[in-house]
């Protein structure tokens, strides 16, 4: 053996470990810290940061300076991260709602058939959002193609004024987001074993209790992966809210976009980011302390 | 005696719009009495464990009627009858308690939870599973699963409970002690047992009453001791212990015996079942344990045949011979081993092979 490798069992095993430590160091770790030294600097007028610190950013989160110079509370971006957040739970939530059937379904079809819906389901993957988000434009739009029909029928009388709204975000976040929530249930729905179901109808179960008591139960960890995969990109989302919400709507990702690109304030928008970061970090501590308590209660370490 | 259950006609049929329909049971009757230790034995691919699906309401019919105790159940959803099943591979619920497992049926009932809670510890101490109460099913050993399984479907108290080869997935030792605690549990609760197995000593074992089904048929249905000693046909008696068969033709006859003429020459009598005539094409069949196997100077008896040991296996508490009995005929016969171990015959050995006429019968062709 050649002398410079490590002598002792630990060191061998960092040195094994290495090229990992340094992809996660390069690629995350890196980019984190520069976000969080350039949230603590003076934005630069014409762009980048100057090297001057100041927590003028984090000021900036809560309060403004009125007319005479003094500060005063602004609720204005409070107001954007708590629509962000119910806009983000509520398209969560619709995922669920139409995701959860769908990863059902496909879970009752024949092996054979199953990963060509699998298949299927990764297709939208293939175009670019923002052209797919644009569809939705025609879609929802006034003239659209749900406007035009129920207009030319005589069935409403004027435009349903369907885009630029909160509803038009949410849609269009369940929309981008919705294959990220079939396929961590359809994962976790595949592994049941489907004798149980017959077990608890043969125990009396009805079929909804067969849904309640067991399938929804066996295949918690999907649905909650499935949740955080829709959840946390939705807080982050910036297409669907510029596009439906018309820019007027913001959401924290749109914020976000918005002071790197046009308010020139970076520091503001990595403070923003770090915001968003602490959110992310409060939701995946939840679940984590969640998988904890059920790994604990089934007794397998 | 009442009947629990009264199966009339049932035909099933798998896939019945393709191209390649299956038919797995075939016009099948069959009642179970109240209070029985009823077993379906048959190979794999009999239609046993489909006929148990059907009663559960796993599968729908295609023709027939179940009823239980006089209640027609045939379209029934599986939640709506008065059944429990025993799965193969006892399909408990993992992410529950063996408690709430077996509390799973009675709180789909809607009982009041002192009458739960009462009912759950009754029964754990029946299966003996008491002190594992509160553990999972994945910290269980499969025999442990096996009471689970076996309290959470007593626990509603079934008016019959379904048992889909519940031993099939225990070691031998473990098989055998579980076949004695079954029938004990069976007497002790009263309730009607419909057991499915492939295992004959299983069924022999525990049974009331068996229904040897092949191919979607009840073959035969009758006590254990009926169904060994007098199979209606060659597959009953071939699947159910080790057999001797004999195909020859009748030449004579008289009310007591029929006498066969076996290969080219040799005569052996057998008991007359009736319906026979000369000249009939049959099957004479003739347990190994009803033949002693003795040596040559020292038998006794007068009907003996020379007989000589062609192979033999060796089983520990006894050998089984493969005895050459001339004129291209084998019959296999059991011998156990002397007292100080050695086994009484080897290879090439003559021998004097003893059987009465009423230990071989006609079997239906």
């Amino acid at each position: 053996m050649s002398n410079w490798l490590p002598k002792s069992a630990a060191g061998k095993r960092w040195l094994g470990l290495a090229p990992s430590y340094f992809v996660i160091g390069i690629f995350m770790l890196v980019p984190m810290i520069i976000m969080g030294v350039f949230s603590f600097l003076e934005p630069n007028p014409y762009g980048g940061v100057k090297p001057v610190g100041s927590v003028a950013a984090y000021v900036k989160l809560f309060f403004e300076y009125d007319l005479e110079d003094q500060l005063v509370f602004n609720p204005g971006y409070i107001n954007i991260i708590f629509r962000s957040f119910q806009l983000s739970f509520g398209a969560t939530l619709m995922c669920l709602i139409f995701g959860f059937p769908v990863a059902y379904y496909i879970t009752l079809q024949p092996e054979s058939k199953r990963n060509f819906y699998i298949y299927l389901i990764t297709i939208p993957f293939w175009t670019n959002l923002l052209i797919r988000t644009f569809a939705w434009i025609i879609i929802l739009g006034r003239g659209g193609v749900i406007e035009t029909p129920l207009l030319a029928a005589g069935i409403i009388e004027d435009s349903l004024r369907m885009m630029y709204t909160d509803g038009a975000i949410a849609i269009g976040l369940t929309y981008s987001y919705l294959p990220l929530m079939v396929l961590p249930i359809y994962a976790s729905l595949e592994k049941i074993d489907f004798r149980l179901l017959e077990a608890a109808s043969d125990l009396y179960a009805s079929r909804f209790e067969v849904m309640t008591k067991v399938v929804i139960p066996l295949c918690k960890p999907g649905i909650i992966a499935g949740c955080l995969l829709v959840f946390i990109p939705c807080l982050g989302a910036f297409i669907a809210p510029n596009l439906l919400g018309g820019g007027k709507k913001l959401m924290l990702g749109s914020l976000v976009q918005f002071q790197f690109a046009s308010a020139r304030n970076w520091p503001f928008g990595a403070a923003l980011s770090m915001l968003l970061l602490a959110a992310v970090v409060v939701v995946l501590i939840f679940y984590a302390r969640a998988a904890k308590n059920r790994a604990a209660m089934e007794g397998s370490a | 005696m009442t009947s629990a259950i009264d199966v009339r006609g049932i035909t099933k049929i798998y896939n019945p719009n393709s191209n390649r329909p299956v038919k797995a049971l075939d016009n099948v009757s069959l009642t179970i009495d109240d209070n029985e230790f009823f077993t379906l034995l048959g190979p794999s691919g009999c239609g046993k464990t489909t006929l148990l699906r059907l009663i559960a309401g796993f599968e729908q019919v295609s023709g027939g009627e179940i009823t239980l105790f006089g209640d027609e159940i045939e379209n029934l959803e599986p939640n709506r009858r008065p059944v429990n099943t025993v799965f193969q591979h006892y399909a408990l619920f993992p992410h529950m308690t063996v408690a709430a497992n077996v509390a799973f049926g009675l709180e789909r009932l809607k009982k009041p939870k002192a009458e739960i809670e009462a009912t759950v510890e009754r029964v754990l101490a029946l299966v003996k599973m008491t002190h594992l109460a509160d553990r999972h099913p994945n910290q269980l050993s499969g025999g442990q699963q096996q009471r689970v399984a076996l309290a959470r479907a007593l626990a509603p108290s079934p008016k019959v409970l379904l048992l889909d080869e519940p031993l099939s997935a225990l070691d031998l030792k473990l098989r055998q002690a579980m076949r004695e605690e079954l029938k004990q549990l069976q007497r002790e609760t009263g309730i009607t047992f419909v057991f499915v197995t492939h295992d004959q000593e299983e069924a022999l074992a525990m049974s009331d009453r068996i229904a040897v089904m092949s191919d979607g048929e009840v073959q035969q249905i009758g006590g254990p001791t009926d169904i060994y000693e007098h199979p209606v046909n060659r597959f009953v008696a071939d699947f159910i212990g080790d057999t001797n068969f004999l195909d020859g033709e009748i030449v004579s006859l008289n009310d007591d015996l029929v006498t066969c003429r076996i290969g080219t020459k040799s005569m052996y009598e057998a008991e007359n079942s009736g319906g026979h005539k000369i000249g009939d094409q049959v099957t004479l069949f003739l347990r190994p344990e009803k033949i002693t196997l003795s040596a040559p100077d020292e038998a006794s008896a007068v009907d003996t045949r020379p007989g000589k040991v062609a192979n033999m296996v060796y089983l520990g508490n006894q050998a089984a011979y493969t005895v050459d009995m001339g004129d291209g005929i084998e019959l296999v016969a059991q011998a156990r081993p002397r007292e100080d171990g050695k086994l009484p015959f080897t290879m090439g050995d003559p021998l004097a092979v003893g059987f009465s006429a009423r230990a071989l019968r006609v079997l239906a062709q």
